[in-house]
């Protein structure tokens, strides 16, 4: 069996695509890969609503802008995400991304994905495990757009606040009543226009695993006699 | 212990649960929290001045808290507001007493949902939240916005609170009033 680390890590988050339409089997491939995805005693609760129509899009694309712009216009004005980004030297382009992440711009790309994929989850089919599931579900498509050659991004701005999940599930006719469907997110997916910087930096291992219990940041040592034959291969005791 | 210090026991409890699954997400989640009084209320207002005003009425006047204060500023998109004698003032107590930043003031629940319901206003997001139980008074910063253009229209709000505590912009409701 092949390792799959490769596809894991190059995989980048796109938020810029080429206008071309991604055809109808790759996009079977990348739902056929969600499906396939750990689920809690099997419920698999995930549902997919595939949405190409531009209208929808610019929809999306309009409630994820007023979500994330709503919020880092307020974490700006706070003087938060002056601090965030402090680490771009230039002025000028500090301030052009600061702009591009504010005004909700940074979230907009469902306009110009030429798929989006909404995730969706039965709470009355699988109330345990939902969200977990479901956020299996989109790495395992983000895996298979990319080794596809497709770019893809995890959205979950339109859908943060209660209110504004409303707002997304009417979009798509989703029932509203909050017993019914969870959305966790959507994925955009197309050909990516953009090539991103990449890898992008990530926290060395060193600096996120433990080992035996929390805290503990030294791999443990086997002891000796697990390690040490004499004389000839399993014989433990020395003679 | 009497029946609201037993009620905020327990949406504190609820509240630190909600933070342990969702951290500091668990505040967009709660916005709906309140609306139910406040929508009970029939508010009335042709202006988000009036609306606030009208909210912090009902809200003094149904005993929920003593006084309310609030100014805007900023481009029309920071809302200050200002809670003294809430009666939720304990379960931002039992927070802030295990670690939690508060993240979900019911009081500025209901003023933006009525802003958003009576004016049709775009969106509204509450940014922070201090609560000083000595003192027995909350301050909240509040986004909110008109239409969708207003997304990105920034300003610095530590001068915008400056210049409106200078001015004494503040208008006040009194449950008494």
């Amino acid at each position: 069996m092949g390792d799959i680390l490769e596809v894991i890590s190059g995989r980048k988050s796109i938020r810029r695509y080429k206008p071309d339409p991604v055809p109808d089997e790759m996009i079977d491939k990348i739902l056929e890969s969600a499906r396939w995805a750990p689920t809690g005693e099997n419920y698999q609760p995930w549902r997919f609503i595939v949405v190409r129509d531009q209208e929808t899009r610019n929809k999306i694309g309009d409630l994820a802008k007023v979500g994330s712009g709503s919020r880092m216009t307020a974490w700006y004005c706070l003087g938060h995400m002056q601090e965030r980004f402090e680490a771009i030297e230039d002025p000028e382009k500090r301030a052009k991304v600061l702009r591009f992440m504010y005004s909700g711009e940074v979230s907009e790309f469902a306009k110009t994905a030429p798929v989006v994929i909404a995730v969706l989850g039965s709470l009355e089919l699988g109330s345990v495990d939902v969200p977990y599931d479901l956020s299996a579900a989109v790495e395992n498509m983000l895996l298979e757009a990319h080794s596809l050659g497709l770019g893809g991004c995890w959205v979950h701005g339109p859908v943060a606040s209660s209110r504004d999940a409303v707002k997304f599930k009417k979009i798509l006719n989703i029932p509203t009543e909050m017993s019914a469907y969870k959305v966790i997110a959507y994925i955009a997916i197309g050909w990516a226009l953009e090539k991103r910087k990449h890898p992008r930096p990530k926290i060395p291992l060193e600096e996120l695993v433990y080992w035996e219990e929390f805290g503990k940041t030294t791999r443990p040592k086997l002891p000796l006699d697990e390690l040490v034959y004499y004389e000839e291969f399993g014989k433990k005791e020395k003679e | 212990m009497d029946r609201m210090s037993y009620c905020n026991d327990l949406i504190a409890r609820m509240e630190e649960l909600f933070f342990h699954e969702l951290s500091d997400c668990a505040g967009w989640k709660t916005e709906f929290i309140g609306i139910d009084f406040i929508q009970s209320k029939q508010i009335a207002g042709d202006n988000r001045d009036e609306i606030i005003r009208n909210c912090l009425k009902a809200i003094t006047a149904a005993g929920l808290a003593e006084e309310g204060s609030f100014a805007v500023a900023g481009e029309d998109i920071l809302l200050r507001l200002k809670v003294k004698g809430c009666i939720h003032m304990g379960k931002e107590a039992r927070l802030k007493d295990r670690g939690i930043n508060i993240y979900n003031c019911i009081i500025a629940n209901m003023i933006n949902d009525q802003l958003i319901e009576k004016l049709n206003y775009e969106t509204a997001y509450v940014a922070s939240i201090d609560a000083e139980e000595e003192q027995d008074l909350c301050e909240i910063k509040i986004a909110i916005y008109e239409t969708m253009e207003k997304i990105g229209c920034v300003s610095d709000w530590s001068e915008e609170c400056r210049r409106i505590d200078e001015n004494n912009e503040w208008q006040t409701i009194r449950a008494d009033e």
